[in-house]
């Protein structure tokens, strides 16, 4: 009864959230001349309208799920990673490579290349994590500025040495992976891939370690009080390293997951252009970090943009509109932020 | 009468803080107002001072009914608080602090030498001489409560609500406060002091009330009461005594060599340490905190690194080692601040309960839950811990159930040594009786404990050897039989030993 009832609580501020930014995509509608119920209605549609068009929303929501749940982990264990751009790119590209480069059967090719991505994107995070531990250089900073060192490097990467030669067309990019290392989609001639399914797979299993394992619940101590943490044996350094190394991992995931089953190959500008690197974060904070609650904010918020698509096919409302949606939406969840932390710092006063 | 708190109730969901509680102050009067942890002091407080609304009941101020929405209403009503943990501003000086709020003006400039003269003028005026000009960060803790019961006086505050004053200060400070007390009460000023200290009450108030799970179980005048019967109306009962059985010491359990930490500052934090905890011994630190107390802690349990000097647990070294590993090799650590070192707020009990505990209580890295709410669970009936569910967040405890949560928890790991930090810090009689009788039992099941302190009775009443700490050294170690509350307190500020 109480975990109901707290349950309910915790879900009030996001829904609150949602319906807000609702209410205020609903008057930008108005103020572009559209029609409210009309726009929303194609928004849906765009969303959910038909299995198409849903899956296709499952298929954008996968990348976002995976980095959300990378930062969800990071954040429980009180590190914000805002890295996670840098990392999927470097993920991405080390996939590209394997899978085109590795000599060997198909499914070890597509085997290691989705290793290689977890491992690159992790060590990219792993390597922000250590220099906070070695020289205390601020987590929030390095990891925000390696975005730009890792998505310039890998543009530097397929604009030069290994830029695919082999069609007319002057893309910045690698070239085509093969058809056999492709991840198969989960219904013919649907967007969506198998690796909604690993992403699904990983919200559960991330959601089981951090309630049921002893590393876990390390972690979530950790997360909670730093000094408590240390104080039962909980080595920071180390925690923060593996936690950091994970976190990446995911990114670098999602960024495999996306080369090996959407674009076969690594395109400059193809992953950071959607934003989903943000997208990610932002289910994270619309979740409080729950796994399985930031998996759904993730297919929500592909949802958004999905929609958004639908309803600039079909209406005069421009895409914009449900940018400001998702904005206001980022406002309200910092509210929640705020709110929390107001709330925290009432119950030490009292 | 001056204030009158009739049939205050106060529920939170299911839970009553208060229950038909009565209350009243008289101008001029000290009123005590004591009782265990959760027993509803703070919850009338929090009412009067305007921090929480009464589910039902009244409040009259000279016979009119009023009613607080907030703290300004309150102070607007001239009734002041000073919190348990100062609410000011260190960077600030002692005058900027005091007229915060109502800032003496030359046209749209704040008038620092004006706030200066009415900061000086009020000390005068109420016998509690301050240095305007002081930084607050640089004032002792004693001087700071000073500084805020003058920021409440210059609201014009004429009921004064004390939360547990004495806990920070040094027995001199407490002291001073006493007669400080005293001397504003014979001005007129009304005073409701929350406390758990019996001695200081009993030294101090006019009338007592005393709360037992939200109700009250009596109103006396001080002259007729005594601490006996004040502790049987707050915890129901008698209480033991308790008497230490005499047992020969056996062989030394931790070693400390030379422990020297030299820090940031031109005094090393700790200087030469060196001391030894044996078999069924209780050894007593007294000191006033902020002498090292800490670092020692710190540097024996492996969460600070020592400069020289070695640390042995049961005959091992274990200077450098990881806390992990000193915690195995046998080591349990009661700390000192339960909020910042003991818990993570966010989590449950049983969370909590877990640190430690947690490879005792898995299987191939899996926690196995049953396990984990059958043990903490055993403690919290042992203890009498107060919570909703062990699912209960750590911070909706009271501070004294949440100590004996820690205690319980430092205990269970039954291991030779343990560093037993305030053990009793912010908690109540009857908490206190079991934990110190918690204590005296490991004691004489061969456990070597070291117990820091900052209470000198608590000290006195375990210890069976007791070292001083003086700025990072030990100035002086004295047996338990011959050791007097004196002899300790003078060395304690620094004085040489006589004799």
């Amino acid at each position: 009864m109480d975990k109901l009832v707290s349950f309910i609580r915790s879900m009030v501020q996001p829904l609150l959230a949602v319906i807000v930014g609702l209410a205020a995509g609903a008057i930008a509608i108005a103020v572009v001349g559209g029609s409210v119920p009309e726009t929303y209605a194609e928004m849906w549609k765009g969303a959910f309208g038909s299995f198409y068009f849903f899956t296709n929303t499952l298929s954008r929501a996968t990348p976002i799920i995976l980095i959300g749940l990378g930062v969800a982990l990071a954040f429980r264990a009180g590190f914000f990673n805002l890295g996670s751009e840098g990392q999927m790119v470097l993920g991405a590209l080390s996939a590209a490579l394997t899978a085109i480069y590795l000599p060997g059967p198909a499914w070890l090719k597509l085997i290691a290349a989705l290793i290689a991505g977890i491992i690159s994107g992790g060590i990219w995070s792993a390597f922000a994590g250590w220099l906070d531990a070695k020289y205390r250089m601020n987590l929030l900073i390095t990891t925000l500025l390696l975005n730009y060192i890792a998505t310039l490097f890998a543009g530097y990467i397929v604009s030069y040495p290994l830029k695919d030669r082999t069609g007319s067309a002057a893309m910045a990019q690698t070239m085509m992976i093969d058809k056999s290392v492709w991840l198969p989609k989960l219904f013919k001639g649907m967007s969506l891939h198998y690796g909604f399914i690993i992403a699904a797979v990983c919200a559960v299993l991330l959601f089981l370690f951090m309630r049921y394992t002893v590393k876990g619940y390390e972690i979530r101590m950790l997360g909670g009080n730093p000094l408590f943490a240390s104080y039962g044996g909980v080595q920071r350094g180390k925690m923060m390293l593996l936690s950091m190394f994970v976190s990446g991992g995911f990114a670098g995931l999602a960024g495999s997951i996306e080369v090996l089953g959407t674009q076969y190959r690594y395109l400059d500008g193809a992953l950071t252009t959607p934003g989903y690197a943000w997208s990610g974060i932002m289910a994270t904070l619309l979740a409080g970090s729950h796994p399985l609650g930031t998996a759904i904010a993730a297919i929500l918020l592909a949802a958004l943009q999905t929609g958004g698509m639908g309803m600039e096919r079909n209406t005069e409302v421009p895409l914009e509109v449900s940018n400001i949606i998702q904005a206001v939406l980022i406002l309200f969840v910092s509210a929640k932020i705020t709110y929390s932390f107001i709330k925290r710092r009432k119950a030490a006063r009292s | 009468m001056l204030l009158q708190m009739n049939n205050i109730t106060k529920s939170y969901g299911n839970v009553t803080a208060n229950s038909n509680v009565a209350f009243s102050l008289r101008k001029g009067e000290i009123h005590a107002l004591v009782g265990e942890n959760g027993a509803g002091k703070t919850t009338l407080m929090r009412i009067l001072y305007g921090m929480e609304n009464p589910t039902s009941g009244e409040i009259r101020l000279e016979g009119k009914p009023v009613s607080f929405s907030s703290p300004e209403d309150a102070i607007s009503h001239k009734i002041g608080m000073v919190h348990q943990h100062f609410m000011l501003f260190p960077t600030f000086t002692i005058a900027e602090n005091i007229v915060i709020g109502r800032e003496p003006s030359s046209g749209i400039g704040f008038d620092r030498k004006a706030a200066a003269a009415v900061t000086e003028q009020l000390g005068r005026q109420f016998g509690m001489p301050v240095d305007p000009w002081k930084k607050v960060g640089e004032c002792s803790l004693g001087l700071q409560q000073r500084v805020e019961i003058l920021k409440v006086l210059h609201q014009g505050a004429e009921i004064i609500i004390l939360d547990e004053p004495t806990g920070v200060l040094t027995p001199l400070e407490v002291k001073e406060l006493l007669i400080a007390i005293k001397g504003l009460a014979t001005q007129g000023k009304s005073f409701i002091l929350i406390s758990h200290k019996l001695q200081e009450i009993m030294e101090v108030a006019d009338r007592i009330t005393v709360l037992r799970d939200g109700k009250v179980t009596g109103t006396v005048e001080a002259k007729d009461t005594d601490a006996e019967k004040l502790s049987r109306l707050m915890v129901g009962r008698d209480l033991v005594h308790m008497s230490r059985n005499e047992i020969p010491a056996g062989k030394p359990v931790l070693e400390a060599a030379g422990i020297t930490i030299a820090g940031s500052k031109t005094k090393p934090l700790l200087d030469g340490v060196s001391l030894h905890v044996d078999e069924g011994e209780i050894v007593g630190i007294a000191g006033i905190s902020g002498n090292g107390q800490s670092e020692l802690i710190q540097a024996i349990s492996g969460l600070m690194k020592v400069d020289t000097g070695s640390v042995k647990l049961l005959g091992q070294d274990i200077t450098g080692e990881q806390v992990k590993a000193i915690r195995e090799r046998g080591l349990a650590h009661i700390p000192e601040d339960r909020y910042q070192w003991g818990v993570a707020k966010d989590a449950t009990v049983a969370e909590n309960g877990l640190m430690g505990h947690a490879d005792r209580h898995q299987r191939y890295g899996v926690l196995r839950g049953s396990g984990i709410r059958r043990m903490v669970g055993e403690w919290v009936s042992r203890f009498g811990i107060k919570t909703g569910s062990l699912s209960t967040k750590a911070q909706y405890l009271s501070g004294g159930n949440l100590q004996k949560l820690i205690v319980a928890r430092e205990l269970a790991q039954n291991t030779p040594f343990l560093i037993a930090a305030e053990p009793t810090r912010g908690v109540d009689v009857g908490a206190m009786e079991i934990i110190h009788g918690e204590l005296l039992k490991k004691r004489d099941a061969g456990g070597a404990i070291l117990l820091i302190s900052s209470e000198l009775t608590e000290i006195l009443k375990l210890s069976d050897r007791i070292l001083v700490m003086f700025e990072g050294r030990i100035v002086g170690e004295l047996n338990a039989d011959n050791a007097t509350e004196e002899h300790i307190s003078l060395l304690m500020a620094g004085g040489k030993a006589v004799g």
